[in-house]
């Protein structure tokens, strides 16, 4: 029983993941150019070097923890579109802090920062939460708002007093060395993965053995039941949020502390940490071990995606395009024994064989 | 009094693509149907609209295209989350990820920083300018000056409300959001009746995309529509879903939007900040609205939908 | 003369065969009761007559002609009617809305005075003006213009049957029609079934309610999951056989009820004061309700569904907020506390939905046994679950409780009615609470199952507990409480002794019919 469970879960992520790929490579034909060479290049580039490996693993690391973000929420009903603005917010402030603090040991300055980015995502997923929580307003539409508040607020205060005069274009002061992760090995591996896994390992335990798993799956499939056996769900949900918004804050300031440096207005890339986030959440089905696996491969689309416009002429978007199309597909779930549509298969397959036996034609077996 | 007349045009100019996106959003929400993928049916829109109409060099030519364009994402829409009983929610999001990459894939595939359309479609020329009404000291700029599509919005709040309160097809669409048991119970078919409330909000997004970009600026640049579908789904749910209060609302959500360009106008540097304002007004009516029903309400916890 | 007949139809869901080669035949213009318990197969084999299910095989013959159904719409055109257990009102819209939905009149608009066009546009006169015509003529007493939703449930059904009649309906099913009536609306029912049956019309009716069966049919066809196990004329059978043709075995008809010891003397368990709360602003619904149980005591609440029992449950649940008033349990106040602080001071409750407050049908029984208890016996270290002593203590309860599982980790939406039931009885009773509160506890259960639940209360109450029955069974609140209460929207207005109280008499009191006395509240203290 529980093994045909597993089963149809890792189908219900391959068929759509595979369809994804298929509109692709339509796509890309439809250009002109090769899909099979372009994928290959996507793959082997991100998962089959050494260097491209580590490379792919330092990109996962944010995207585990929006992952993670998006999904304690989700498992629990409540849709925190935010974590994109939360992760974005949470890593200005980190860097503010980053280059505004001096004199700091280096290991100090990156604990800072880092608090500095989880305490400011969590501050700011305070309002959806207390809004959801005590006054019932769908934090959906909120957190959506609120994401394009942030994107606004960071491009004023990065293009005013944050500003950094001798760049060319809109960004902040670099972050003071101290407050980097170091690279390691020579590669774009820094600690900030192994803090990433860090998380990942602690909302394993809480997803799969806490008691606060336990009351978002209850809160997430029956709320009503949820509070009538006593879970104060109004007050969990302010927690979930909370956590969730730590959580983004951390991926943020973690990436512009391993990657980027400086805040610019394309920190949060194209669609953006959150998004990305989103997708991994639904491609791992909420599951931790399912995010990881899935923040992996997504960033070496991610990786590979740098390498797709120096071998070929494929707009780097393919990727956004084919991501697209794998949330489509994977809103439905195809192999719940999807009854209605299976029976009007049959019934129409029972139709079209009696309609031939009846006209006197041979009823070959298809 | 030039501003008082600025505001009160870029009010109309404003709350425009916002009016359609919500009369069109309105049948699926009222059919049960949330239409989440309401931004990116208007991206596409936008998008397909001046795409067609330079392709095709004509300016009628490129909306109709953009209409079956965006009526085609409508279906897909539909298709995942009528007879695939998707997550709608998460289907509506793909859907806008969708319009948003595409666009941006083609644009780049194209080598394109915007699609401008300037040599078809002159802009100004398309303004009508209606004599008498333009005269009228105040009132002259919300009335007269504007695109063929904004006078059609007008129009067609009063065609949805009519549609909605005394067609069959409005009747069934509200039943089948109501009580679809009863619906099916007398031989409605609820899937056919999702099916158009979705595509007709598809047609209204493909409006109003089309006056987003290339009625009003005659160009089209990536995500544009920056949450406007979002704000029309935000109104639908302050507004109940009925015609002219949601309209109200939208408006309301023009508003905030045309003082702020133009307040920002005059207050420098941070006029960046005054782009913050429409968003912020949508919490603050969102979280209004709520606490009131809340306040209302004696039941304790989630789930009573 | 047939007017329907059925050959080894059939209807699967996946494995679960719900109706198994059913072959009956429904003789025109006579009444024919289908009986069976709960999961039977009845409303599945009466929706296929409607056109809401397909067959997955077998004939279906009306009126002569083989027919494969597939939407209502042609059902209703051969001539069928379904009046369903849960009506499919549309609360917003009029009576005469919902009696024309689906087949409204368009206006017409008169060209050049001689062509006749269709507008798109509804013709709202000429609909009302038709519906008062079929109202008037059936005697119906209904407003045309009022809307659905304030109509009481005896209104609505009588609307659900004109909508029958709009279409020339001759055929008509009715879907367990006395659930939500009083004893004298369920007369009046059975009158008007004998009425339409002289004018000719075709009558099939779903019950589990044998009396209804003798009164009313001429014709019984018993179902027992999803196969026919009886078919005969009615007049040739008895409410025994009927019964042992439902469960298979003989039945108790009626719980023996025991000679209680002096109730007045035990003391006050569980007492509730003036208690109100609001269904819209400034409309408190219920109001007033005052009560008391003492220790060894189960105090019966009777009425018709929707008189304010489900929110009194909700607040004395703590899932909803009183406004007025106290509950006092062994006289500590304990008004307005959550569900979890509720259970800490010793209160079971066996909610009214089992489905939306009992359980958790995606989570396994495991899991539903523990709900709102981690806290207690170990199964829980520091945050985290502790599932070995989770596991012992499900298999403790499921062979206490005598819980059917196909697997120790099924779904708890996967068991039957019955067995899910069991299990929110496990969970509650283990908990030892002083009060129980039972809302609906044998609602779409099977027989055996209602036994053991009724058993179970009464033991519960033997050992000096207090019972709060809320039922819109009254046979169950007859035969268990001590006292019975009854509500008439939202107010108490009757109490009798549950020893000595006849139907009739509460029947009346359901209707809101009382004695110009003053209601006395129980357990009057010096």
């Amino acid at each position: 029983m529980k093994r045909k469970m597993h089963l149809m879960s890792l189908l219900n992520v391959v068929i759509p993941v595979a369809a994804a790929l298929a509109v692709g490579a339509l796509v890309i034909l439809a250009i002109g150019e090769d899909p099979l060479y372009t994928y290959k290049i996507l793959i082997q580039r991100s998962l089959f070097t050494y260097r491209g490996f580590l490379k792919t693993l330092h990109f996962a690391s944010p995207l585990i923890l929006t992952g993670l973000a998006i999904a304690i929420t989700f498992k629990a009903n409540v849709f925190n579109m935010g974590v994109e603005g939360q992760a974005v917010l949470g890593a200005f402030f980190a860097g503010v802090v980053g280059f505004t603090v001096k004199g700091l040991a280096p290991g100090w300055h990156v604990l800072l920062c880092l608090l500095t980015g989880v305490v400011t995502g969590l501050l700011f997923a305070l309002i959806p939460a207390l809004l959801k929580a005590y006054f019932k307003v769908d934090e959906m539409v909120v957190t959506l708002m609120l994401n394009y508040v942030v994107m606004e607020v960071v491009k004023f205060l990065s293009q005013g007093v944050f500003r950094d005069p001798a760049s060319g274009y809109v960004s902040t002061y670099a972050v003071a060395e101290s407050a980097m992760f170091k690279k390691l090995f020579d590669t774009d591996l820094t600690a900030f993965f192994f803090l990433a896994l860090g998380v990942f390992l602690v909302m394993l335990v809480v997803f799969m053995r806490s008691k606060l798993g336990y009351e978002i799956t209850a809160i997430g499939r029956n709320p009503e039941f949820a509070e009538a056996a006593g879970m104060r769900v109004s007050r969990k949900i302010v927690i979930i949020m909370l956590i969730s918004g730590a959580i983004s804050g951390l991926a943020g300031a973690g990436f512009l502390m391993s990657e980027k440096y400086r805040f610019t207005l394309d920190f949060s890339g194209n669609p953006g940490l959150g998004w990305d986030g989103m997708l991994i959440a639904l491609l791992g089905n909420h599951n931790p071990v399912g995010i990881l696996i899935a923040a992996i491969l997504y960033a070496a689309l991610k990786t590979g995606s740098e390498y797709i416009g120096l071998f070929t002429s494929v707009p780097k978007d393919i990727v956004g395009v084919i991501q697209s199309v794998i949330i489509l597909f994977l809103s439905v779930r195809f192999l719940a024994a999807h009854t209605a549509l299976w029976e009007r298969l049959q019934s129409l397959f029972t139709a079209l064989r009696t309609a031939r036996t009846s006209t006197g034609q041979r009823t070959d077996t298809p | 009094m030039n501003m008082l007349h600025s505001i009160l045009y870029d009010l109309v100019y404003h709350s425009t693509p916002l009016i359609l996106a919500v009369l069109g959003g309105l049948f699926a929400y009222q059919a049960n149907v949330l239409n989440i993928g309401l931004e990116g049916m208007m991206l596409m829109g936008a998008f397909s609209s001046s795409l067609f109409v330079l392709l095709t060099g004509s300016l009628w030519q490129g909306i109709l295209l953009s209409i079956l364009c965006t009526l085609a994402l409508g279906l897909v829409f539909s298709l995942f989350s009528v007879t695939l009983k998707s997550n709608f929610i998460i289907t509506g999001f793909g859907i806008n990820l969708f319009a948003s990459a595409f666009s941006s894939f083609i644009l780049k595939y194209m080598r394109l920083a915007n699609i401008n359309v300037s040599l078809v479609v002159d802009v100004p020329a398309l303004k009508i300018h209606i004599p008498v009404l333009a005269d009228i000291p105040i009132l002259g700029s919300l009335l007269s000056g504007h695109t063929p599509i904004t006078y059609l919005s007008l129009l067609l709040i009063l065609v949805v409300h009519v549609v909605l309160y005394k067609t069959k097809l409005g009747v069934y669409v509200r039943v089948v959001g109501e009580n679809e048991e009863a619906a099916r119970a007398v031989g409605i078919n609820s899937a056919k009746i999702k099916y158009l409330a979705i595509l007709i909000g598809a047609l209204f997004c493909a409006l109003a995309g089309a006056n987003l970009s290339t009625e009003r600026m005659a160009l089209f640049t990536s995500n544009m529509t920056a949450g406007r579908g979002f704000i029309a789904i935000a109104a639908i749910y302050c507004g109940k879903a009925v015609p002219v209060r949601t309209t109200l609302y939208a408006v309301l959500f023009g508003l905030a939007k045309s003082l702020a360009i133009n307040l920002g106008l005059v207050a420098g540097p941070i006029s960046g900040l005054f782009e913050t304002v429409p968003y912020l007004a949508i919490v603050l009516v969102l979280f209004a609205v709520s606490a009131v029903e809340t306040k209302n309400t004696r039941l304790r916890g989630f789930g009573h939908e | 003369m047939n007017v329907i007949e059925t050959v080894e139809l059939t209807k699967k869901y996946g494995q679960f065969v719900a109706n198994d080669r059913i072959s009956i035949a429904i003789p025109q213009g006579q009444i024919t009761a289908i009986v069976g318990e709960n999961g039977a197969g009845k409303t599945t084999l009466m929706n296929m007559f409607y056109g809401l299910l397909r067959p997955t095989s077998g004939t279906l013959i009306v009126k002569g002609q083989e027919v494969q159904f597939s939407s209502p719409l042609e059902a209703i055109g051969l001539g069928l009617g379904m009046v369903h257990q849960h009506f499919k009102l549309v609360p917003s819209l009029t009576v005469f809305e919902n009696i024309v939905l689906g087949a409204e009149i368009n206006r017409e608009l008169r060209l050049f005075n001689r062509l006749k066009v269709k507008s798109p546009l509804i013709d709202g006169k000429r609909e009302r003006e038709a519906v008062q015509a079929l109202i008037d003529s059936h005697k119906l007493d209904l407003d045309a213009d009022e809307p659905v939703k304030n109509l009481s449930i005896g209104e609505k059904q009588r609307v659900e049957i004109l909508k029958m009649l709009y279409r020339s309906a001759d055929i008509l099913i009715f879907d367990e029609p006395t659930s939500s009536l009083t004893p004298q609306e369920v007369d009046e029912l059975l009158v008007s079934f004998n009425e339409l049956k002289k004018q000719g019309k075709t009558i099939i009716f779903i019950t589990h309610k044998l009396r209804e069966v003798m009164a009313a049919s001429d014709q019984v066809i018993v179902l027992k999951r999803g196969r026919v196990v009886g078919s005969m004329p009615t007049s040739a059978t008895s409410p025994e056989e009927i019964a042992r043709l439902m469960v298979g075995r003989d039945v108790l008809l009626t719980v023996e009820k025991e000679e209680t010891a002096d109730l007045e003397s035990q003391p006050v368990l569980y007492e509730v004061r003036n208690l109100a709360t609001e269904v819209a602003p400034g409309v408190k619904f219920p109001r007033g309700i005052s009560f008391a149980i003492r220790a060894g005591e189960i105090l019966g609440i009777a009425g018709v569904e929707g008189n304010g029992q489900s929110e009194l449950v909700k607040v004395l649940s703590g899932l909803m907020e009183a406004v007025e008033g106290t509950v006092l349990l062994e006289g500590q106040d304990i008004t307005n506390k959550w569900p979890d602080e509720l259970r800490r001071a010793g209160v079971g409750i066996i909610p009214e939905d089992r489905y939306a407050q009992g359980l958790c049908g995606e989570m396994s029984v495991t899991d539903n046994l523990v709900s709102g208890r981690l806290d207690q016996k170990g199964f829980c270290r520091c945050g985290l679950l502790r599932r070995e002593a989770i596991n012992r203590y499900r298999d403790e309860l499921v062979a206490k409780y005598d819980i059917r599982l196909a697997d120790a980790d099924c779904k708890a939406g996967e068991l039957s009615g019955g067995n899910a039931q069991k299990v929110i009885i496990a969970r509650e009773f283990d908990a030892e609470p002083k009060v129980l509160i039972a809302c609906q506890p044998t609602r779409g259960v099977d027989i055996g199952s209602i036994e053991f639940i009724h058993n179970r209360i009464l033991e519960f109450k033997r050992k000096g507990r207090a019972v709060l029955l809320v039922s819109s069974e009254l046979s169950e609140v007859m035969s268990l409480s001590d006292r019975i209460l009854v509500m008439y929207k939202g107010e108490i207005v009757g109490e009798v002794d549950g020893r000595t109280a006849r139907s009739e008499e509460i029947g009346l009191l359901m209707a809101g019919i009382t004695s110009k006395q003053p209601v006395p509240t129980g357990g009057d203290r010096a």
